[in-house]
């Protein structure tokens, strides 16, 4: 337990974690800068550092850069990484409103509640949900993807039809590329550009950043929103108000964080779901600036960095692909990442318990800072604005992997987001479906393919498993709660 | 930082280009880009990362290290490929584009390629859930023939360790098992402990530590001896002898450049790595997790990846998962 304290007491750790922390928040910031990547350079970099340094710098980068996503979010409709989308949903109209130093502030503090759940989760039950994590078969991963998919219905706008078009051609976006099982090209027109699909994080920039700038474009003349910056911390009672909300998220948050092959992009957009279907009279409504569909996907992707560590910590299996990077940093070090870790080495474990617990704090306390200077830059005129975010969508797509190609697939995107939007389709279904149709498509025939083709079988098997018939039941639920009852009893009747 | 570092490189060489000619600059002048064809926290990656710095000290320069993942690894290879043959980009890389023509993925391969060193090479175990019944291989290539179609292998696609282990051992005798492909030995490992896998097939280096803590049962190891990692589990031949005529085999990592660099910049990397790979600190980190440190350059790798490349390539051929005969290819059938 002693290794708890070991980050906050040594001083060079102290730094390392604070740096760590900061830095992530720009890294999360820049669109196409991932975590992933300030990781595995890190990784190189801290070689001949001790591992707890190394460590320290890695869990700070990690937390801050979560975070940090939401920050262009919200400021310029340009989720800084995938962990931020449904951030911007809600985030971006606030700052439209003038409420950007509102929308940061609570995107902060609810953020470091969410990342303080997750550490509290994983440092009292790490092995109940490892074990808990394991449970799920491929079935269960395609129940928790079409869960996902009914987000469609959510953020369709005007018209619902329109919505899962939108979503559906998501889905045939993220069809391209070598298919993950047979590596058969799809789509792909014999080009190796094409087979590692179409990066979705450039699809993600192009959507939002390059095709809001150009539907400003027609508001050249509109004088830019005052921001209202006079109250950045949020009221006590507001954060009490949201605090069920921002708990249930978290729970969400940490369980998706913890499975492997899901993240929390997948725990942001499921937890802003799980808002817009609970929340029965939200500030104001949902896609319109609501600070419920704000608080829930930040809660959510911050708790989602200690589900992450879950597995890795207790399994050696990595909760998503930043965990993956530090358990290769573990292996350099020399350690022995696996499911003896713990057993053997458990000031590790709570070395790291403790670290993320830091970062959390420094997080508050430099998420709370400057963000009068970032709110102003919301009131920047059109013209300044727009070329900043242009400029800024080319240079992050280009630095995701040195690839012009991409900085094309981005800009080729944001002018098709552009003319879905003048004809009234919403590019967030797009979006959902590049990051869930695949994990359908692997999930379905992975389920398939385990019971050898054999459909008895497989619901055999599925009615035999608690977990799925609870997934299974909360679909249903999900779906019969939303069919407005007595207007059909009308319509039958009459 | 990377970038800014790569732009600076970029900047203190471009003076020298017309004149390098003229006058030789000592190999290397500025710093080398690594590319390397899997993701970061992979097999691939890690072996790269670890024997790097090493090899920086012997060479004098910094090697910086990029993942370009995709299309198993065509993507990075590509990518290579398209840059100057100045011996300034390096290629890390796995056993992969050796099938690439044979699973018809790519029409660039090793062939365009020369390898500088191969680092290591993973030992496949085959690993099963531990409430399943079977302590050795046979009994569990027994239980397989006994219930054809029940038992399921998590894989990790067609040309994988898996698919080509289990396609090897049913040389032996034919069985009918579900394979089931997983995103990589990770995410089929999880599914072995979820239950929803009930036998794989995993390099050395990601299970010893799952076999030690007891939550994966190693039944063999696909070597002809013994590996000192994993006490006590049998090698695959003392059930199937006739497996040791394709031994050894299993995933590789090594470092590649593009076939026509200047040799005295192909002298200087070989020898900077094989420096590198040496360094006691490398060696204990790949046979502590059960890896083989292999050390080979020059022809001893080429007739090394061309017999790698007959045996598997075959094998697949033989089992009716290759989309290119190998004889088209100019592959010989392996002796």
């Amino acid at each position: 337990m002693g290794f708890f304290l070991l980050s906050w007491l040594d001083p060079s750790l102290l730094m390392l974690t604070a740096a760590g922390t900061l830095a992530g928040i720009y890294i999360g910031a820049i669109p196409g800068l991932s975590v992933t990547m300030a990781a595995s350079i890190l990784i190189s970099f801290t070689f001949a550092w001790e591992v707890n340094a190394a460590l320290a710098l890695i869990a700070g980068v990690f937390t801050g850069g979560v975070y940090g996503g939401s920050r262009s979010a919200i400021l310029l409709n340009i989720p800084g990484a995938p962990a931020a989308i449904a951030s911007a949903l809600d985030g971006y109209p606030l700052a439209r409103r003038g409420e950007a130093g509102v929308a940061i502030g609570l995107s902060t503090v609810m953020s470091v509640l969410g990342g303080f759940i997750g550490v509290i989760a994983l440092a009292v039950a790490a092995p109940v949900i490892s074990e808990f994590a394991l449970l799920f078969a491929p079935r269960d991963y395609l129940l928790l993807a079409v869960m996902g998919l009914l987000l469609v219905g959510t953020l369709s706008g005007e018209s619902l039809a329109k919505g899962l078009f939108a979503g559906a051609l998501g889905i045939a976006l993220g069809m391209v590329g070598l298919d993950p099982m047979t590596a058969e090209g799809r789509f792909t027109l014999g080009t190796v550009q094409l087979m590692a699909g179409i990066p979705y994080v450039a699809a993600m920039i192009g959507f939002f950043g390059v095709s809001e700038a150009l539907v400003q474009l027609h508001n050249l003349r509109v004088k830019p929103v005052k921001q209202d910056v006079s109250r950045i911390i949020p009221p006590w009672r507001l954060i009490r108000k949201y605090l069920p909300l921002s708990l249930r998220s978290s729970l969400i948050g940490v369980v998706i964080g913890a499975l492997p092959g899901t993240g929390g992009d997948i725990a942001a957009l499921m937890a802003y779901d799980q808002a817009k279907r609970t929340v029965k009279n939200p500030s104001r409504p949902f896609g319109e600036g609501a600070y419920e569909g704000l608080i829930a996907p930040e809660s959510a992707n911050n708790a989602a960095v200690g589900g992450a560590y879950v597995p890795m910590l207790t399994l050696g299996i990595p909760g998503d692909a930043v965990t993956a990077v530090i358990l290769g940093a573990l292996f350099i070090h020399g350690l022995k990442p696996g499911p003896m870790l713990m057993i053997e080495t458990p000031h590790l474990f709570w070395f790291t318990v403790g670290n993320l617990a830091l970062a959390n704090i420094f997080l508050l306390v430099f998420g709370l800072t400057g963000i009068r200077a970032f709110a102003k830059l919301v009131e920047c005129p059109p013209s300044v604005l727009i070329p900043l975010i242009l400029v800024l969508s080319v240079v992050g797509t280009y630095s995701i992997q040195n690839s012009v190609v991409d900085v094309y697939f981005m800009l080729g995107f944001g002018i098709f987001g552009y003319l879905l939007k003048m004809y009234g389709f919403q590019v967030g279904p797009v979006i959902l479906g590049m990051i869930l149709g695949p994990m359908i498509d692997v999930s379905w025939r992975r389920a398939v393919i385990s019971v050898g083709d054999d459909l008895g079988f497989l619901v055999e098997e599925a009615v035999a498993s608690p977990l799925t018939m609870v997934l299974m039941a909360f679909m249903a639920f999900l779906l019969l709660s939303q069919v407005k009852w007595r207007a059909l009893g009308r319509r039958l009747r009459s | 930082m990377m970038h800014r570092r790569m732009l600076l490189g970029g900047l203190a060489a471009a003076p020298l280009l017309g004149a390098t000619t003229a006058r030789a600059q000592a190999f290397p002048s500025r710093d080398l880009l690594g590319v390397i064809q899997w993701g970061a926290g992979g097999a691939t990656d890690v072996t790269g990362r670890a024997v790097t710095p090493h090899v920086e000290a012997a060479l004098g320069q910094k090697i910086v290290l990029q993942n370009r993942t995709g299309g198993t690894g065509a993507i990075g290879l590509t990518y290579v490929h398209g840059l100057p043959s100045d011996g300034y980009t390096l290629l890390y890389g796995a056993e992969n584009p050796l099938l690439y023509k044979v699973l018809n993925i790519s029409q660039l391969d090793y062939t365009n390629f020369t390898p500088i060193c191969l680092l290591a090479r993973s030992v496949p175990v085959i690993v099963a859930n531990k409430d399943k019944p079977w302590n050795t291989l046979k009994e569990l290539v027994d239980d397989m023939k006994r219930n054809p179609g029940r038992i399921r292998m998590a894989s990790t696609g067609p040309g994988g360790q898996a698919h080509v282990v289990s396609t090897m051992i049913a040389s032996t005798g034919a069985f009918r098992h579900i394979s089931v492909p997983f995103d990589g030995e990770g995410p089929g490992l999880t599914a072995l402990q979820g239950g929803h896998a009930d036998w794989m097939t995993v390099g050395s280096g990601a299970v010893a530590e799952h076999v030690r803590a007891g939550r994966v049962k190693a039944l063999a190891v696909f070597n002809e001896t013994p590996l000192p990692s994993l006490p006590g589990v049998p090698p695959a031949t003392a059930d199937f002898p006739e497996l040791a005529r394709l031994m050894p085999w299993g995933s590789f990592y090594g470092v590649w450049a593009k076939k026509d660099i200047p040799d005295e910049a192909r002298e200087k990397l070989v020898a900077a790595f094989r420096t590198g790979t040496a360094n006691p600190q490398f060696t204990q980190l790949m046979t502590g997790n059960g890896n083989v440190v292999m050390n080979t350059s020059g022809a001893e790798a080429e007739a090394f990846l061309a017999r790698w490349q007959s045996v598997t390539a075959w094998i697949l051929q033989e089992a009716g998962a290759a989309r290119t005969d190998p004889a088209t290819l100019n592959i010989p059938r392996p002796s």
